[in-house]
């Protein structure tokens, strides 16, 4: 059983019994989802016009202030504007997300279809080195990877989180490439003189697309959840780059004075940025498994 | 790699090889990534001494510690060393690295090993809930909860909890496993371990109970449940006495690939609230080169994630001849979603 059809809602299968006249249920296309991510994309993109203030100002006459008239999410404990820190790190952010999701689907994709492609032993080779490196904790190869590449900038993180995140997808492509290896249009190309390159592109890219469309959609997601999460842990971004993570990496100190907003407010943008790209993930998980049945 | 071709014992050897091989690349790999990078080991060792010594010193204090030599000779005098039981001292405790890691691994086994029972019990219970309700308001509100839940960084959730419960209410401790001088005084470690349990187990819930309500909604809508309805069992007989049943090997082994994702991925818990377990050690550990302690927690964690898809690969297979090692491979694709 894949991971597709094991996170499918029943419904969207197909159905045998009594059920399946009444239960038939066209997945509803998550328009709440996208329209929030889409302003927040575009408020993101256009911080510069939205938020008035310089979001690296320090002003330190105001430094902690609660959410009022002159500051709309408050101040940070370094007397940044929390509202022109939230629109401008979230650039940061969702650039993270991307760079790094482009760089592990690109891995993936030649990885994995190398794999399917490849003979049984030297398949089961790859194969098992991905498994071996998958042991070695995320978190670990993070830290390593980071070491090896230096200060961390918006470009090594997503280097970093990149390299380190491509393995599932890799897994997924290699079985789907398995089953149309043998397939005559891909056996044709290939006597025709089709390289490696032109029947990836031509032949299994088309065919593996919407299989990890959703996985891709899920990876921006995690990409930016990891780099939130290593900025926080003092091994992602410094603070003086602003983004949603590194603005919570002095949360202690924001504790410590019960400074809510500086925690809770970057924190909120996180969590509803992450729902909606989830929401926008499943609905394209399903999509996907709809488009099998029809077959 | 079909097990009812193979006998019994040629089956489990051909495994045992494989983990032994595996075991072997996964050191080989860890040592040479982990001496790749620039981060100077003197400094876990030596502290901020370490500024203020002098070349001459730092060579030496490197000679000493045998970091002179090439990788390969390094790899071979560690494996020498480990081979006999000696895994080398930790350059920060500067004790055997056994020994630190035996005072903490319990914390770690505490907190993984409660929450994954937690986890277990709880993802079944829900799982079963929403399938019995199916379509419900209490089915859908538990759907749209979870999927809210299961989106929040766990580093934020712990940020907030210690907002709420240690500094607005001041009712639960923020840091630590216990009180200083109270290390054995049962309620106060309980009273610790309340926060980071609670954390582990909300990241992890939602996500297994969603696969076994989907495990267990295919289930029902298999044709001998139609059978069953015929035959005048109950509802609560079906489920419990037929689909339940059946569903049970698939997550059992699911479950056994996940002990030790969700017993050994407390590092980011274990951070946030100093907890002393070896999750905060292999950071240290990662991020100051401290080796020889690098090397034995990656292998533990190494060789624990390699032997439970192993468990669960063999308790697959051995259910259900008809599942091959390659689809079992991807039942465990779905354990990496959650490392990402």
């Amino acid at each position: 059983m894949t991971e597709q059809e094991l996170f499918a809602p029943a419904a969207s299968r197909p159905e045998t019994g009594a059920a399946a006249e009444t239960k038939v249920r066209r997945e509803k296309r998550p328009v709440w989802s996208m329209a929030v991510l889409g302003l927040m994309v575009l408020g993101c993109v256009l911080a510069d016009v939205i938020a008035a203030k310089d979001p690296a100002f320090m002003d330190l006459m105001n430094y902690t202030r609660a959410p009022g008239r002159e500051f709309w999410f408050g101040t940070d404990t370094l007397g940044r504007d929390l509202f022109a820190c939230i629109w401008h790190g979230g650039r940061v952010s969702l650039s993270i997300g991307f760079l790094a999701t482009l760089l592990s689907t690109l891995i993936a994709v030649v990885y994995g279809s190398l794999s399917g492609i490849a003979s049984e032993w030297m398949d089961t080779l790859l194969m098992r080195l991905t498994e071996i490196l998958l042991s070695v904790p995320g978190l670990l190869l993070t830290i390593f990877m980071q070491a090896i590449l230096g200060p961390a900038s918006v470009w090594t993180l997503s280097v970093v989180i990149g390299v380190t995140g491509w393995f599932s997808v890799a897994k997924v492509i290699r079985t789907e490439v398995r089953q149309i290896r043998k397939s005559e249009y891909v056996v044709a190309s290939r006597c025709m003189g089709g390289g490696f390159f032109h029947i990836l592109w031509r032949h299994l890219v088309p065919n593996f697309f919407s299989a990890i469309m959703f996985m891709v959609v899920m990876n921006v997601r995690s990409a930016i959840v990891a780099e939130s999460t290593l900025s926080f842990m003092g091994i992602g971004l410094p603070l003086e780059v602003i983004s949603w993570g590194s603005l919570l990496s002095n949360a202690e100190r924001a504790l410590m004075t019960r400074a809510w907003w500086i925690i809770l407010i970057p924190g909120l943008f996180l969590v509803v940025m992450l729902v909606c790209l989830t929401n926008i993930g499943n609905w394209l998980r399903m999509r996907a498994n709809r488009r099998e049945r029809l077959i | 790699m079909v097990a009812y071709k193979k006998s019994k014992l040629a089956y489990f050897s051909g495994k045992l090889l494989i983990f032994l091989i595996s075991i072997v690349v996964l050191s080989m790999a860890v040592f040479a990534i982990s001496r790749l990078t620039p981060t100077d080991p003197l400094q876990s060792y030596y502290g901020e001494r370490t500024e203020k010594m002098s070349v001459e010193e730092k060579e030496w204090a490197r000679e000493k510690l045998g970091l002179n030599d090439s990788i390969p000779v390094q790899y071979v005098r560690w494996v020498k060393g480990a081979l006999q039981g000696d895994f080398g001292i930790s350059y920060k405790y500067k004790q055997d690295v056994l020994v630190v890691i035996s005072k903490r691994i319990g914390n770690t086994l505490i907190l993984g090993g409660i929450g994954f029972v937690l986890i277990f019990a709880g993802s079944l219970l829900l799982g079963i809930l929403c399938t019995w309700y199916e379509d419900s308001w209490l089915d859908k509100i538990l759907c749209k909860v979870g999927t809210i839940i299961s989106c929040i960084p766990e580093f934020w959730l712990s940020l907030v909890l210690i907002l709420v419960f240690c500094v607005m209410l001041k009712w639960l401790p923020s840091s630590g496993a216990y009180s200083v001088g109270k290390e054995n005084d049962l309620k106060d470690r309980v009273i610790h371990l309340i926060l980071p349990m609670v954390i582990v187990v909300i990241e992890h819930l939602w996500y297994y109970a969603y696969m076994i309500r989907n495990l267990i909604l295919e289930e029902v809508r298999a044709d001998y449940v139609l059978l069953c309805k015929g035959k005048g069992l109950s509802r609560r007989q079906i489920l419990f006495g037929h689909c339940l049943r059946n569903v049970m090997p698939m997550y059992i082994s699911l479950m056994a690939i996940s002990i030790p994702h969700i017993i050994g991925g407390t590092y980011i818990v274990e951070t946030v609230f100093s907890y002393p377990g070896i999750g905060t050690l292999s950071y240290e550990s990662a991020r100051y080169a401290d080796y020889n302690m690098l090397m034995v927690l990656c292998m533990l964690t190494g060789v624990a994630v390699i032997f439970f898809n192993m468990i669960g690969q063999i308790i697959n297979e051995q259910i259900d001849p008809r599942v091959k090692a390659s689809e079992v491979m991807e039942t465990s694709e779905i354990m990496e979603q959650e490392k990402a």
